[in-house]
């Protein structure tokens, strides 16, 4: 059985408030947080990018587990802003975590889904037993055009999920696995809704093509295919993850699914600090792994532009008990630790100006 | 020891555009040869104190840059150890000469710091400091500040006391035909002028400066005019401040000041005149304090009383010349042009700077934040 | 542009640094940058005693101005040294943010 042995998750303190930028571009701030459905987003300092967060998860994901980064066998970092076209964030992250030598390491580019491709590759690897423990990070400092939607809600935050299976008695180097992956896959289409060409700083999108041809068709479509796979409806499921560009969109598809409220609720992270590319899904997932109860399923979709969905349901084990005793900062604590900037202040911070 | 300083002449100090490299140590040079009374034939080597020449000038080799144009074909050498780099060649001219090897000499001292924008003279000034502190972004202004900030936690000295060193230095350089400031300034100034690195001021900091300063130095005693050196003595500590033993003293003044007293044979109570390294406000305060001048934590009040200005001094007069912070501070010059000071003051030739029966004068060079110092001691020809 | 070996040698020293946690000893802003920190400044510039004796002078990041003071309590993270040219290796180093 294949699953998570610890994760980890970083936010940066910075918060900017969508009635700033709308107030910025001199537009009506309620009219703006009613169609996003969000107040405000994270934004990372002007030192930090997607190698700094991607690092800080991967360390906290570390401190609450017995594993250290020298057993990692496999990391990949799937980001939107890597921070060179040609040269590995996840080189620069194992160095930095101390991984050794003997690792493969690869980065991963699918807009907000890239990190959640690198899980299923490591689920793929370790119940191939090619590997016992492997480490998916995704993060970001997600970049938008000044006075586009996008810069609305493009936030910045990281998550680490390290991999294994479950430790036997003649299996070696597995691990305690805190929630199982029952099952997975994934609905890929060329769908060209969000995009950036290469050398090019800020993304495009295609306006509300980016909504029902592209979210709404791969998030439903990937969730259809697994529930058919595994058999399980939304009212067989404890919680629901989707991927959150906007307030609205994860409720949204949420309801056409057939999932409730309360089965949503815990996974919007989006409603505090926006859309933070490819931790996004991954953060919806940590946060209700942070309240999660052994014995809950947890069904995640992710999405990325291009596009496609990476479905997982997972099981929490017994071990979360024990495992939460150690953690260090909950999502909800680390969302809740910030420091509102203004609208230069983060311009500045993002290398607008 | 038997080395005299038989000539010495400094050139202006101050933002200089005109004037070139070339030009300045010419100038130096030859008023210092001038005033020795010496022909080109009798100098037999030229050590040439300066940091930046190459990191902002793109002209290493200065030995031979400044022999060449000096018409002074020599064993020549480039001393460097950031702004102590003027002491240091004093002090490895006065070792040659000791030595036997060589009889007359020239330590040349040189620097041209104002054909670049600020933040490059900034950038390349951090060269005097660790690689951890480049990194950090800690300028020199910086790493000062944060021994000032020690400074003021430990003996509660104020913002005000280190205004007081600006305000004496300004006032000596009022009576310096050739300081950077002729103008006077008040405590109120001081505090109120641009932070440059908190709690330092722009008026705490001394400025970015051209000039040069030369001076003859021979074995043996000479005619009337003739200074003696009696010590020169240089010491080491960690380059950057947090290797450093302790955040309140700089311990390689301290080091290179009791070899030079007991070399001299002198204790601090006996110098009348000091040159001291005052790159910023505190640095004076330091420097009084290491030099054994004061006590911990006492020196800082006692320039806010004028205990060691022109003038109003009962015995110890500090930095006559304006210092770093009034006079300028070219850096490579400084730490000679600290010795022609104190050779017109035992001469009685300083003017109206003239602290009256001078007879035993200091001059510490301090390199970076503290890593080099070095310390000479003067006296009327005995 | 900065040496990519340069950077790469320094690089290594950091592992070494990471998640330690000290005090400020003291303390600077920095308001006139030298030319790579430009874009930077005002930025605090803090000398740290770590809990193993090791002292550093490191950026702080991320602080208020009530946490600029010394006896405060700080954790190393690593970030952008500076901004890189265009075209150069970007140097990650040790800094300081308060706890």
């Amino acid at each position: 059985m294949v699953g998570i042995v610890s994760y980890g998750t970083y936010i940066p303190e910075f918060r900017l408030r969508v009635a700033d930028i709308a107030g910025a571009w001199h537009k009506e701030a309620q009219e703006v947080i009613g169609s996003l459905g969000l107040m405000e987003k994270s934004v990372p300092a002007a030192d930090e990018d997607a190698v700094t967060i991607a690092l800080e998860s991967a360390l906290q994901c570390f401190q609450s587990s017995k594993k250290t980064p020298s057993d990692v066998e496999a990391l990949f970092v799937g980001s939107e802003s890597h921070p060179y076209a040609v040269n590995p964030t996840s080189t620069i992250v194992g160095e930095l975590l101390g991984v050794g030598r003997n690792y493969l390491a690869a980065d991963l580019e699918f807009a907000c889904k890239a990190a959640t491709a690198g899980m299923e590759a490591l689920a793929g690897l370790i119940e191939a037993k090619h590997i016992a423990l492997g480490l998916a990070i995704g993060a970001d400092t997600a970049q938008s055009k000044p006075h586009d939607s996008l810069e609305y809600t493009s936030a910045a935050a990281g998550v680490a999920v390290l991999m294994s299976r479950e430790a036997g008695s003649r299996s070696a180097g597995g691990g305690k696995l805190i929630a199982n992956l029952l099952s997975y896959t994934s609905y890929s289409s060329d769908t060209p809704d969000f995009w950036r060409r290469d050398g090019i700083q800020y993304p495009s999108h295609a306006g509300r093509f980016t909504g029902e041809p592209a979210y709404f068709a791969h998030v439903m479509g990937a969730t259809q295919l697994l529930m058919k796979k595994t058999n399980v409806t939304p009212e067989g499921i404890d919680y629901c993850v989707f991927h959150m560009p906007n307030g609205k969109f994860p409720r949204d598809v949420a309801r056409r699914l057939g999932f409730t409220n309360e089965q949503l609720a815990p996974s919007l992270i989006v409603d505090h600090i926006g859309n933070p590319y490819s931790a996004s899904s991954l953060m919806g997932l940590a946060a209700v792994l942070d309240i999660a109860k052994p014995g809950q399923t947890i069904f995640m979709v992710s999405y990325g532009s291009g596009a496609g969905s990476d479905a997982f349901l997972w099981k929490v084990t017994d071990q979360i008990t024990s495992y939460r005793r150690k953690k260090r900062q909950t999502v909800a604590e680390q969302m809740a630790k910030k420091t509102y900037i203004d609208y230069v202040g983060y311009l500045k911070r993002t290398h607008k100006i | 020891m038997n080395v005299s300083i038989i000539g010495a002449a400094t050139t202006k100090f101050g933002e200089l555009w005109a004037v070139s490299p070339r030009m300045l140590a010419r100038e130096a040079v030859h008023g210092a040869m001038v005033d020795a009374g010496t022909e080109a034939r009798e100098i037999q080597a030229l050590f040439v104190g300066n940091m930046l020449s190459g990191i902002l000038g793109g002209q290493e080799h200065l030995g031979a840059f400044f022999a060449e144009e000096l018409g002074l074909t020599v064993p020549a050498f480039k001393i460097e150890g950031a702004c102590a780099s003027g002491g240091l060649a004093l002090h490895n001219a006065v070792c040659s000469v000791l030595s036997g090897q060589y009889k007359t000499v020239i330590a040349l001292g040189v620097e041209k710091m104002t054909d670049h924008r600020p933040e490059d003279v900034a950038t390349a000034l951090m060269g005097a400091g660790s690689e951890e502190e480049r990194l950090a972004g800690a300028t020199f202004p910086g790493l000062y500040a944060l021994l000032s900030r020690v400074h003021m936690e430990t003996y509660g000295t104020r913002p005000q006391d280190l205004a007081a060193v600006s305000v004496k230095n300004h006032y000596h350089a009022s009576l310096n035909p050739n300081a950077q400031f002729r103008r006077l300034i008040t405590i109120e100034q001081v505090l109120g002028s641009t932070k440059i690195a908190d709690p330092l001021t722009l008026l705490d900091c001394s400025p970015i400066s051209d000039g040069a300063a030369a001076v003859v130095i021979t074995s043996g005693q000479s005619p009337k005019k003739s200074v003696s050196i009696v010590a020169s003595t240089v010491a080491t500590d960690t380059l950057g401040l947090a290797q450093r033993k302790s955040l309140t003293e700089l311990r390689a003044t301290k080091d290179a000041a009791s070899r030079a007293y007991k070399m001299a044979s002198v204790e601090a109570k006996d110098i009348d005149i000091a040159e001291v390294h005052d790159c910023f406000s505190i640095a004076e305060i330091l420097a009084l304090e290491d030099l054994g001048f004061y006590a911990k934590g006492k020196a800082a009040p006692a320039v806010s009383r004028n205990e060691v200005t022109i003038g109003k001094s009962k015995r110890l007069v500090v930095n006559p010349s304006g210092g770093l912070k009034g006079c300028g501070h070219p850096v490579g010059a400084t730490g000679i042009k600290q010795i022609v000071e104190l050779v017109e003051q035992l001469r009685g030739i300083a003017g109206d700077r003239q602290v009256k029966g001078a007879k035993i004068g200091l001059a510490q060079n301090v390199g970076g934040s503290g890593a080099t110092a070095v310390v000479h001691i003067v006296c009327k020809a005995r | 542009m900065q040496s990519p070996v340069k950077i790469w040698r320094n690089q290594k020293k950091i592992t070494t640094l990471l998640g330690k946690t000290g005090r400020i000893i003291s303390w600077t802003i920095v308001r006139t940058p030298p030319a790579q920190f430009m874009d930077q400044a005002p930025y605090g510039v803090v000398l740290v005693e770590l809990e193993d004796g090791m002292r550093l002078t490191a950026q702080l990041v991320d602080w208020q101005p009530k946490q600029l003071k010394i006896g405060q309590r700080v954790t190393t993270v690593v970030r952008r040294v500076t901004q890189p040219n265009a075209d150069g290796v970007i140097p990650y180093g040790i800094k300081v943010k308060p706890i």
